[in-house]
């Protein structure tokens, strides 16, 4: 009681030295607790809308097989109301003749079972894609519109198709659920499908069928029922809560990485609030020694301590979660339509409790070991000068106590991850960097106190500021460390994902892949585009689509698969046949067949896959192709170089089993810039069925991606460098009274201002040199672990971005110096000069 | 301690020696809450080069805000100070500075040592500043001639008050000023210390003929310089000699 009386009344004295803990614990809170919000938020927009999301209570997938009608008639029996969904790539071309890319999406007359759509101008469903005036109608997105030039009334070309462009797509219900990848949404009936021709044997595209149930009927059951009827199927049945599983992964991943992020910016906040606790208790020390002159215990003094920095943390915490509850609110507001799905907006208790424990763990775990210092302050220190003993070291059992709320603090990271050998890995990365930080400042300041000493007088001093008792070089280094560790790492990961993908692809990569050519017109597809000058190159392999249905006997809704090979084991992949080996193709493990082989089907997989599928050289893959289920002895795993953009299959399967099965083929064709519109032009109107991808359109598109992640990486890094340059003021304030009388007394010594400057500038300028060095080494080993173990990359050195970081530091360094200098040279000396 | 204190400086005529400080009509005013503040009120002194000065006055009579405008730490709003032959109001700040660590030390009551900086550090800094070759050699010697020879390492926490104020004053002579300005210096000193401090302050005085301009509210400690300058509400009240 008597400790929080007396703690009461020192409250009551003011929080100024105690300020900079309340602003790094809130902004750390406030970064968790705004990511928890805003994933819940998400999760609950999927949960409460995954029935519009899904289009219907439930999908049945068919993948590029139409599903049979006695499906539909089985559904209907059961009171069930159903809509079929068809969609697919194809080449949309305008009365100018100029031509994209498009995603179609052909529905029936049912569409949307749930939800509604809307175009402008407004009309119904039936109005825009129905048959008048002799054509069906088509909806597309203002993307089309924009780039073509087309305007509602506009004939457009699908396929062998004339379609009339009647609306612009402003809302479509079930996006998520079915999303556009290679190209902007165009929708068309079901009913204007045959007439394009598109829906050839073996054509790249996927048939849905959405399902609403009667009111108070049970999807599940209904799953249950439709199994057991139609067995052996392949089908990919999904109800509404697995209606967008790549956005609930992409969601977790984000959020993972946000929380992270968050999570940096508290630890660097941690670092302030030890700073902060500590400057105060410098502040303090002359009131603890007076109290303990009086007879307070050491105990007494470590409560009243203990209990300050304490309440001062909770409002700082609460003061982080108001502004975590609060922010997502708002940036729903402005995010909006970037957004996958509406989040629901709220207070959501989980996120914030979560973050507001991660808030009260860092305080306490970074408080008590200065606190702990408290208890060591005696009353004879009322006369000495230095009051509080520097390297005091706190006594075992808050040294017991540290650890431990360290440990629940790792132990509260992992536990609330969802991958956690990486928050693990995190944990240590950031635990390793903060000691390779304090390492380093510690031997800074053991060089600067060994080497010779320069002979001008500034760099003297400048130099002896990193070692003087008191110096703040190991704080300063560990305040900013993390920061911009994290920044370095974050510029180098982006500039390596960047220059893979946009400076080394293009010599490689084709200028276009066509898909959906046909058996019958390959010859004259190929005569064609052979006799195109500019164009060299030609390659072309089969293509079927396959749907894993079993991983080693196991089904595959059973198959336990890592977070990032997971989204194979969903919808169709990639399958081809071939004799020989490509050129090209790295083996891992196993052989290819004998070019002559005969013998039961095998298969050559994707060596990631099977390494995240639990997978090996002799194991069996079910694969659904056309409705038949094959089994593949796996014969080897390759090393599949997508970032090459060449073809590459996840699945290449021995000769003998496909060549019969209906199939198109894929080609890819280099061109020079001024073949390439003429090249897509011609190939287009001989074959309106054939679907042409430009790899320059795919790398802009990836490019302005990389531009949006790279700036959304830069905002989340600034974010740790913001709380590491809050600290860094905290502690060139708590040092900046000292500064100020050094250099009032350095002025009436007879220093002029250019070599105080320059004594600073040099200070800063080591500090900063080193900061960025230690930096650069963290950014390019955490870097070198992410692009190459987490992305499966190649990672490249690239010095002008370790550079930019290191000259980035010593800015930063050199700016905050200059500002505490320049606070100091303004000081007037007369005041501080005075007698006491 | 190896200093042979002697007795105080010979009587210096103000007349019989040039000025080595003119000071002028000296007006400095202070803005305050409650109004501009009036410290001083036209001042008009010579101190003649080697002459020891004590200036004795009430609190707040002005005596630090005269030592401070004459350090050049504080700008007078009025009047003219001339420092060895060189009007110093008009100075900016580094010329100032260059001013001081040619011509002037300055001795503390509180000591202002730099507490990160050991005594030998404290006591190089102004011969460092100056450019001085040999400048630790000097400052050792300095330190050594106030009988701080063997606390060269030591942190100005580690020492105590009378030790303090003696590396304060080895780091004032070290450069050989032609003046010494030295406020309240036993101010925070025992009387016994107090003393000892200042006997070695006269016997430095004395070797290297430093002038000396001493602030105190001592009168026997006035008594020990040459002439007494008496202020009272910023004001010259009476400059008679010792």
């Amino acid at each position: 009681m008597l400790a929080f009386r007396l703690a009461r009344r020192e409250l009551r004295g003011g929080v100024r030295g105690l300020r900079i803990v309340l602003a790094c614990l809130a902004l750390g809170v406030a970064a968790i607790a705004s990511v928890g919000t805003l994933r819940e938020g998400i999760s609950r927009g999927l949960a409460a809308d995954g029935r519009r999301i899904l289009g219907g209570d439930l999908e049945v997938q068919g993948g590029s097989e139409a599903l049979p009608d006695t499906l539909r008639d089985w559904l209907r029996a059961r009171g069930a109301a159903i809509s079929d969904v068809i969609t697919l790539r194809s080449m949309l071309v305008a009365p100018s003749g100029d031509r994209m890319l498009v995603e179609l999406k052909a529905v029936d007359g049912a569409w949307p079972l749930v939800g509604q759509a809307r175009f402008s101008p407004a009309q119904p469903v039936a109005s825009v894609l129905g048959n008048s005036d002799g054509t069906y109608g088509a909806a597309a997105e203002a993307l089309v519109l924009g780039r073509l030039g087309l305007h509602p009334g506009d004939r457009v070309r699908i396929g062998n198709a004339t379609l009339t462009l009647r609306a612009q797509i402003d809302v479509e219900p079930d996006r998520v659920a079915s999303p556009s990848i290679f190209g902007p949404r165009v929708l068309v009936s079901a009913a204007a499908l045959p007439a394009t021709g598109l829906l050839q044997p073996g054509a790249i595209a996927e048939h849905h069928l959405r399902i609403a149930l009667l009111d108070g009927a049970d999807p599940a059951a209904l799953t249950t029922a439709l199994r057991a009827a139609f067995p052996d199927t392949g089908w990919r049945i999904r109800g509404t809560a697995d209606a967008a599983p790549g956005v609930a992964q992409f969601i977790d991943q984000t959020s993972l990485f946000m929380t992270l992020v968050g999570l940096t910016s508290l630890l660097v906040g941690g670092i302030g609030v030890a700073n902060g606790v500590r400057a105060w208790l410098e502040a303090r020390a002359r009131s603890i020694a007076t109290l303990r002159c009086l007879g307070a215990s050491p105990r007494l003094v470590f409560a009243v301590c203990l209990i300050q920095v304490l309440t001062l943390s909770t409002l700082g915490v609460l003061a982080g979660l108001a502004a975590g509850a609060i922010l997502p609110i708002v940036a729903v507001e402005f995010l909006g339509d970037v957004l996958p799905v509406p989040p629901q907006t709220g207070v959501f208790f989980a996120p914030l409790a979560l973050a507001g424990a991660y808030g009260l763990l860092t305080a306490a775990a970074f408080a008590l070991w200065p606190l702990g210092r408290a208890m060591r302050i005696s009353g004879a220190a009322l006369f000495r000068d230095a009051v509080l003993p520097a390297m005091a070291r706190p006594p075992l059992p808050l040294l017991a106590a540290n650890v431990a709320l360290a440990l629940a603090l790792v132990a509260l990271t992992v536990a609330t991850s969802p991958e956690r050998g990486f928050a693990l890995g995190f944990c240590c990365a950031a635990a390793g960097t903060l000691l390779l930080f304090r390492v380093g400042g510690a031997l800074l300041t053991w060089g600067a106190a060994h080497i010779r000493p320069p002979r001008r007088p500034w760099a003297r001093l400048g130099l002896a500021n990193l070692y003087r008792p008191g110096s703040s070089t190991p704080l300063m280094l560990v305040s900013v460390g993390l920061g911009l560790s994290t920044l370095a790492a974050v510029a180098l990961i982006e500039g390596n994902v960047r220059g893979q993908i946009l400076e080394q692809m293009p010599a490689q990569a084709p200028s276009f892949f066509f898909i959906d050519v046909q058996n019958d017109q390959m010859p004259a597809f190929r005569k064609l585009v052979e006799a195109t000058p500019g164009v060299s190159d030609f390659k072309e392999v089969p293509s079927l689509r396959a749907r894993i249905v079993a991983v080693k006997g196991v089904p595959v809704d059973r198959v336990h698969a890592t977070p990032d090979t997971a989204w194979a084991l969903r919808g169709d992949r990639g399958l081809t046949y071939a004799a020989a080996m490509p050129a090209d193709t790295r083996l891992t493990a196993g052989q290819w067949w004998a070019k002559d082989y005969t013998g039961p089907p095998l298969v050559s997989f994707d060596a990631n896959l099977a390494k995240g599928w639990g997978v090996g050289v002799g194991d069996t893959l079910r694969v659904n192709v056309l409705g038949r289920d094959l089994d593949l002895r796996i014969a080897s795993l390759r090393d599949v170089a997508w970032r090459t953009l060449g073809i590459n299959f996840t699945l290449v399967a021995s000769p003998g089993l496909l060549e019969h099965a209906p199939h198109t083929h894929i080609a890819t064709v280099r061109a020079t810039p001024a073949a390439q519109g003429g090249l897509l032009r011609a190939v287009t109107d001989a074959f309106p069925n054939v679907s042409g991808i430009s790899i320059a359109e795919v790398l802009q598109a990836v490019a302005a991606l990389l531009g949006q992640i790279g700036t959304a990486l830069a905002a989340t890094g600034s974010l740790t460098l913001a709380a590491g340059a809050l600290v860094l003021a905290g502690a060139v304030a708590a040092g900046q009274r000292r500064r100020v009388q050094e250099a009032v007394i350095l002025k009436a010594l007879g220093a002029s201002r250019a070599q105080i400057r320059a004594a600073w500038l040099v200070e800063f300028g080591i500090l900063g040199a080193v900061a960025g060095l230690l930096a650069a080494v963290v950014g390019t080993a955490a870097s070198f672990g992410v692009v190459r173990y987490v992305m499966h990359a190649q990672w490249a050195f690239l010095p002008g971005t370790l550079a930019a970081t290191v000259a980035g530091c010593v800015a930063l360094m050199l700016a905050f110096g200059y500002a505490g200098t320049a606070a100091a040279l303004r000081a007037k000396a007369a005041p501080l000069l005075r007698n006491e | 301690m190896d200093i042979i204190v002697t007795p105080p400086a010979p009587f210096v005529s103000v007349a019989s020696e040039p000025a080595l400080v003119r000071v002028r009509g000296l007006h400095l005013t202070v803005p305050a809450s409650g109004g501009p503040v009036n410290i001083l009120r036209g001042i008009d002194l010579d101190i003649g080069a080697g002459e020891a000065v004590g200036v004795v006055g009430p609190s707040g009579s002005g005596k630090t805000s005269l030592l401070m405008v004459l350090a050049g730490l504080e700008r007078a709003t009025s009047g003219s100070v001339v420092l060895a032959g060189r009007e110093i109001t008009g100075l900016d700040e580094d010329a100032l500075a260059r001013l001081r660590r040619e011509q002037v030390g300055i001795v503390f009551q509180a000591f202002f040592l730099i507490p990160t900086m050991t005594a030998l550090e404290n006591v190089s800094i102004p011969l460092e500043l100056a450019g001085v070759a040999d400048a630790e050699d000097r400052a050792a010697a300095s330190l050594r001639a106030v009988g701080l020879g063997h606390r060269f390492t030591h942190l100005p926490g580690q020492l105590s008050g009378g030790e303090q104020q003696r590396v304060a004053l080895a780091r004032a002579f070290a450069p050989r000023p032609r003046l010494l300005l030295a406020d309240e210096p036993t101010g925070n000193l025992d009387r016994a210390t107090g003393e000892a401090v200042m006997d070695l302050l006269f016997a430095l005085r004395e070797q290297a003929g430093t002038t000396l301009m001493l602030i105190t509210h001592d009168s026997a400690l006035a008594a020990r310089c040459s002439r007494i300058v008496r202020l009272a509400d910023g004001r010259v009240e009476d400059g008679r000699i010792a």
